[in-house]
């Protein structure tokens, strides 16, 4: 191996080391940052600041989302109640989390999910819809304008509708992942559809800095 | 499916309209047929909308449901359909008979139909094949397989098994009755879902941990009626010959 080479291979160990330690640092992980590597959703390399929203609860309520998550593990996720497959599966899976989880931990966490068909879900759907998986889980309702300027505020894809053919129904495209904002209200980890039951278990604890 | 079926239904008439079953009596020869039509009916029942579509990609209590029928009953049926006289060929090949003789022996098939079982709902192999028609058609053939493999020593003539006694039989379906397999066990005692293809599949299941664990109830008390059944079989045919042979002075 040249000279060069060497040279440029210690450069990039140095550069992915770099890269390493300044995620393990920003993750809000245990200040060892030792649990990095056990973390099974997708580490983001540019946090995500949770947007400054004020939307409206099932109970017609304003909910300042930054203010209402601050000091709390929140996972949000962008999505519709006639969703026929992303969304029932990842509530499902996070109400089972739910009951996997040790209470402090699920004490310290919110789950917020953000209506993209608010013409659909009412308040009262929302609520039916959300209740059925879990009792604690949060359903939010803004205009469809607010919330695809919140999710390009986040880089994340827009509302999509795609009107039903045939006397189907009108489907909405939206996000597939849910954002995992930490108590300093930034996102590090984002959990891509496929994410299983087991993947939350493990993480939560590890992003409120507990061992799962 | 619907071809396979087919086949299966061409092939029964073919073979009857082929060998000589008249030596049977005429109620033993609508059992068989009866048989066969039960066969047919769990297959078709199993693998057709709803119970197919339901078992391949929503529900592992469905997918379940479908292992008792394409595993366990429909291949005893299938085998039960046949009259002696259609075994009888296999007698003039000596080679085969000996392959049979070793595949079907009472202890290989013990092991081969837990070990097809055992692998067939391991969570990898499950999501490995699942997704696929060729791997979930894998799949229901490795059952119909093991089925069959495991019902031969109990229900098919030849190769003869002098040894093989009635309370054998008995020991040898009981033993599979209340062995808990492995993937039983993870079903029932895991505190997450173990397979993928239903843990991330969209509704009816609310939620998959209750699934997996009515599949592993399905798969376990499921199985262990359809062996009590055959053992109560297996007790009044032994009571049947015990009963009509001459008494010794």
């Amino acid at each position: 191996m040249s000279y060069r080479s060497k040279w440029l291979l210690t450069l990039r160990s140095f550069g992915y080391a770099s890269v390493l330690l300044g995620s393990a640092s920003s993750c809000g992980l245990p200040a060892d940052g030792s649990s990095l590597g056990e973390l099974r959703g997708t580490v983001m390399e540019v946090p995500i600041a949770m947007p400054d929203l004020v939307l409206t609860d099932t109970e017609g309520g304003l909910y300042d989302l930054r203010a209402e998550t601050d000091g709390y593990l929140s996972l949000v996720f962008f999505g519709y109640t006639n969703c026929p497959d992303v969304c029932p599966v990842h509530m499902a899976t996070l109400a089972g989390v739910f009951d996997e989880l040790a209470p402090e931990v699920r004490d310290a966490m919110k789950v917020i999910f953000v209506s993209t068909d608010p013409e659909r879900d009412t308040p009262e759907r929302l609520r039916e819809w959300l209740g059925a998986y879990h009792p604690s889980f949060l359903g939010l309702r803004g205009e469809v304008e607010t919330i695809n300027s919140a999710l390009a505020e986040m880089k994340l894809p827009g509302i999509a509708v795609v009107p039903g053919r045939h006397g189907s129904d009108t489907i909405i495209g939206h996000p597939s992942a849910v954002l995992a904002f930490g108590p300093d209200g930034l996102a590090r980890v984002r959990y891509l559809f496929g994410v299983r039951r087991a993947d939350w278990v493990n993480d939560l604890p590890l992003l409120l800095g507990e061992s799962p | 499916m619907w071809l396979g079926i087919l086949l299966l239904i061409w092939g029964y008439h073919r073979l009857l309209s082929q060998i000589d079953d008249s030596y049977e009596s005429s109620r033993l020869q609508k059992s068989r047929r009866a048989a066969f039509a039960l066969a047919i009916f769990l297959l078709w029942a199993s693998l057709d909308w709803p119970l197919g579509p339901l078992g391949a990609s929503y529900l592992a209590s469905v997918h379940m449901v479908q292992f008792l029928a394409v595993g366990i009953a429909a291949p005893a049926l299938l085998l039960l359909a046949l009259p002696t006289a259609a075994y009888e060929p296999l007698r003039r090949r000596p080679r085969l008979t000996k392959v049979l003789s070793d595949l079907t022996h009472p202890i290989a098939a013990f092991f081969i139909f837990n070990i097809v079982m055992t692998a067939t709902h391991w969570p990898g192999v499950v999501d490995l094949l699942m997704p696929t028609q060729l791997g979930s058609f894998a799949l229901d053939a490795a059952w119909m397989l093991g089925g069959l493999i495991f019902w031969w020593p109990l229900i098919v003539p030849v190769p003869e098994r002098p040894g093989f006694h009635s309370l054998g039989k008995i020991a040898y379906l009981a033993l599979n009755a209340f062995l808990i397999r492995p993937p039983f066990a993870m079903m029932i005692f895991s505190e997450s879902p173990i397979y993928a293809i239903y843990e991330l599949a969209p509704p009816p299941a609310r939620d998959a941990l209750n699934d997996q664990q009515l599949a592993g109830a399905v798969m376990k008390i499921g199985t262990a009626w359809i062996m009590f059944a055959g053992v109560l079989v297996v007790f009044r045919n032994w009571m049947l010959l015990e009963s009509d042979r001459p008494e010794s002075a």
